[in-house]
């Protein structure tokens, strides 16, 4: 403090207050006033002084005398006029603002400026516009979202989610304090805890009536924003973040929660996902569930059909090794067998298309029960059929005969039948022998497969169907034939694109070239696809690469 | 009292260690805290209402909260601060929509009109110093009005010493506009001399038609056009230490009206929610 004492030819008269709003309108002539403007601007200058009546010892009237200071030059060598006013008068003057004065009108307009632009921003026709922070994703920008949202009562604009978009200023206020967590609720803002359902995803269920679902076994609903971040541009909404699922699944708590919540339900709440006209491969679900703690794809558990060396439980018996690596299969068109020749893709190339015998197994397979007449084959797919065409046999080759060899005469179609009719009683005996050597004999007990051809077409001779099928007898003997059961989708708790995956051969993952048995279950174990999704290896490895949160729900499914 | 050196070193180094702590926690708690952004928003808020209490504080100086001195470091260094805090929360990416883009754009402005302030109150005083001589900015125009009145009183003198009026048309034709007012602030601030050189030229140039009384008197009133460059040159750059605020003081309080506005508006949208 001690350096701030005025030094000791200070003038305190002539200090400059640059404070005060309004300066003399003299100063810039160098001469301001004294007693400079009043707070309001107006100038107060009268005279140069205020003359001082002194009355000296035995006078009785006195005298004024001038008290204009040193500094302005002293008193006057005029004086007082005789009534005691200063001879002296000062032009009044227009005083001007001081510079930190005007900062302040400026600052006042300013701040008056923004808040009127907020008040027609926030209050007129172009709120929607004006507040909206981002453009909205396609799935919320469409026609349909307006008009389910006009359906429940809200609008197509803003308050079709946010239900106080429509309020004034003072609602607007007022919804914002009653906001759960408000905004004094410090102490919610650090909680790691992800925000439950609040007011708004009341909206979002309007639509989304399952959107809460993922396993039955959840503990605690969170709310839609917790993972879903809207306004975040055009385009579809950006997927949710790994951080998103490790609030749970990193969070030991919460898991032994959900295990043992898990435990109190029926196993049967866990089967809810919708077939669709699908094959699922329905892994057993574990004893815990699928509680165990993960951080990132590194420590996810290895994939259960893998883990448990689960079985494809097809009865259909089949070798993919034999297929793609025994020199005794044909080339197909020119090529040797390949995984692309049976299996082909659907019209997205995300999914293969269904196996199936009139599509993938005829070309090679087709159903030659009698050597003498390949181009006579069994019905495929049904036992009743099979059993109908072997006990009409000599219509069906009048029938072949007449539209296959060309036989038009009656007496020569006679011929045919019978001789045909007579081999094939030579051969097998008797019709009951036919068929069930049609429908038991299998590679070891029927005739001998001869994919090299025994025929131009290079089809297989037929060695009956338990080759390929299981078959059994009923009480009355009638055959049986298991249809086969070939799941669609193998890992239904996650999705795969094969369209992203087309640069990679199939062997590469699938490792069929060494499969025998139907039983194998050929996908690739998570240390095959961490090769590529982990940070080593450049691939994203969040959770929603490969998982969703909300799978539909049988009874949503079928409304 | 601690050194400015010093001064300037503890407030980098608080300000580099509060810059990585605050970019280290936002990615450690980023995905953990569900929040996390109206917690940096919070404290973004809470720095800039501390940072704006500097210009009430300068008014209510008898309160012992501090010197003005220890205040000014704190703006400067906590300002900076915000950059950081303003980064994290908008996650370093640029908002989109009206009112989120004017906000930034309020924040921006305020930020560079904050630079600007400490660029130019640190590199005027040099250059004042430099030049010479010092004056109260309010007594700038009294002074320029002395200088006048020397500089007609030197011109109307030579009229009655010589006869003649060489000196005062020079004076009416060259130097009153020079002398009326404040002149060449622009090219002051770019240290251009040209203007004054012109003038000076121009005088030497009519002492060839001077006596050497007149000459004398010639010499004393280039003197003070010297003096009234000087004068001018001060004027220039102390405004400049003056005008910047008013640019930045205003836009403060207009970002923080505005970001009520966007505290209230992102409560009342989101309800709570994230």
């Amino acid at each position: 403090m001690k350096e701030q004492l005025p030094s000791p030819d200070f003038n305190r008269y002539q200090y400059e207050r640059p404070n005060q709003n309004w300066i003399c309108g003299h100063a810039a002539e160098g001469k301001p006033c004294r007693i400079g403007p009043d707070s309001k601007g107006h100038c107060r200058a009268t005279y140069e002084c205020q003359p001082a009546l002194k009355v000296k010892p035995g006078e009785t009237k006195g005298r004024y005398e001038c008290t204009r200071p040193a500094e302005y030059g002293g008193p006057c060598s005029q004086g007082p006029l005789p009534g005691g006013t200063c001879c002296r008068p000062i032009t009044k003057c227009v005083p001007v603002r001081s510079l930190r004065s005007k900062r302040k009108v400026l600052t006042i307009c300013v701040v008056a400026f923004t808040a009127a632009v907020l008040l027609i921003g926030l209050c007129g026709p172009f709120r929607p516009g004006f507040v909206n922070p981002g453009r909205l994703s396609s799935q919320h920008s469409t026609a349909t979202f307006a008009k389910m949202a006009g359906a429940h009562g809200g609008g197509d604009t803003c308050v079709a989610c946010h239900g106080n978009a429509d309020a004034g200023p003072h609602g607007l206020v007022k919804a914002a304090f009653n906001a759960t967590p408000g905004p004094l609720q410090v102490r919610s803002l650090v909680s790691s805890q992800p925000p439950a359902m609040n007011a708004i995803d009341e909206n979002c269920e309007h639509c989304h009536v399952a959107h809460s679902f993922h396993e039955p076994n959840v503990v605690r609903a969170l709310s839609c924003s917790a993972c879903h971040r809207e306004h975040q541009g055009s385009g579809l909404m950006p997927k949710p973040a790994t951080a998103n699922c490790l609030f749970c699944h990193a969070n030991a708590e919460v898991m032994q929660a959900s295990l043992e919540l898990g435990k109190k339900l029926p196993a049967a709440d866990f089967d809810f996902r919708p077939a669709q006209g699908r094959v699922l491969f329905k892994a057993p679900r574990p004893e815990n569930g699928y509680t165990e703690l993960i951080h990132s794809f590194a420590d996810h558990p290895e994939f259960q059909v893998f883990a448990e060396k689960l079985k494809d439980p097809d009865t259909l018996k089949f070798n993919h090794q034999l297929h793609l690596a025994s020199p005794n299969i044909p080339q197909l068109n020119g090529h040797k067998l390949a995984c692309a020749d049976c299996h082909k893709p659907d019209a997205a190339g995300v999914y293969y298309l269904k196996i199936s015998y009139e599509e993938n197994c005829k070309v090679c397979h087709s159903l030659q029960f009698d050597l003498e007449n390949p181009g006579l084959r069994l019905p495929h797919g049904n036992v009743e059929h099979v059993r109908a065409f072997l006990r009409s046999l000599p219509e069906q080759y009048a029938d072949f005969g007449a539209k296959q060899k060309g036989i038009t005469g009656g007496a020569e179609l006679q011929q045919f039948v019978q001789t045909q009719m007579a081999q094939i009683r030579e051969h097998y005996g008797s019709g009951e022998e036919l068929e069930r050597r049609v429908f038991f004999s299998d590679a070891h007990t029927g005739p001998v497969t001869q994919v090299a051809g025994t025929d131009a077409t290079g089809a297989a001779r037929f060695p009956g169907c338990a080759y390929c099928h299981e078959v059994t007898s009923s009480a009355n003997g009638a055959p049986l034939v298991t249809a086969p059961v070939i799941p669609d989708r193998w890992l239904i708790r996650g999705q795969f694109d094969h369209s992203k995956h087309f640069k990679i051969a199939c062997t590469q993952c699938h490792d069929a070239e060494h499969s025998r048995e139907t039983a194998d279950v050929i996908l690739p174990g998570k240390a095959t696809c961490a090769e590529c999704h982990s940070p080593r290896g450049g691939v994203a490895s969040s959770c929603s690469t490969c998982h969703t949160f909300h799978s539909a729900r049988k009874d949503f499914a079928e409304r | 009292m601690i050194s400015f050196n010093k001064q300037r070193w503890v407030g980098l180094v608080l300000f580099v260690l509060g810059s990585v702590l605050i970019v280290w926690l936002h990615a450690k708690c980023f995905g953990v805290v569900p929040k996390l952004a109206y917690l940096s928003g919070w404290v973004l808020f809470a720095v800039m209402l501390a940072l704006t209490f500097y210009n009430p504080r300068k008014k209510i100086s008898f309160l012992p909260l501090l010197s003005s001195e220890a205040w000014l470091q704190f703006h400067i260094y906590a300002g900076l601060l915000t950059g950081v805090l303003f980064l994290v929360h908008i996650n370093y990416k640029l908002p989109t929509g009206w009112f989120d883009d004017i906000l930034a754009s309020l924040y921006i402005l305020v930020m560079i009109s904050g630079f600007f302030g400490l660029f130019v109150s640190r590199a005027v005083p040099k250059r004042l110093t430099t030049r010479g001589g010092e004056v109260l900015f309010e007594r700038i125009p009294g002074i320029r009005r002395q200088l006048q009145d020397r500089v007609e009183t030197l011109a109307l003198q030579s009229v009655d010493q010589v006869k003649s009026s060489t000196i005062a048309d020079f004076y009416v034709r060259e130097l009153k506009y020079f002398f009326d007012g404040k002149r060449n602030l622009i090219a002051h601030w770019f240290e251009v001399r040209a203007p004054l050189n012109l003038l000076l030229n121009n005088i030497a140039d009519l002492n060839r038609y001077l006596n050497d009384s007149e000459r004398a008197t010639m010499d004393e009133i280039a003197t003070l056009v010297r003096q009234k460059d000087g004068l001018d040159y001060h004027y220039s750059l102390q405004l400049v230490i003056k005008l910047w605020l008013f640019v930045h003081i205003p836009l403060t309080y207009s970002l923080l009206l505005w970001t009520l506005a966007h505290i209230v508006l992102v409560f009342a949208f989101s309800g709570g929610a994230r």
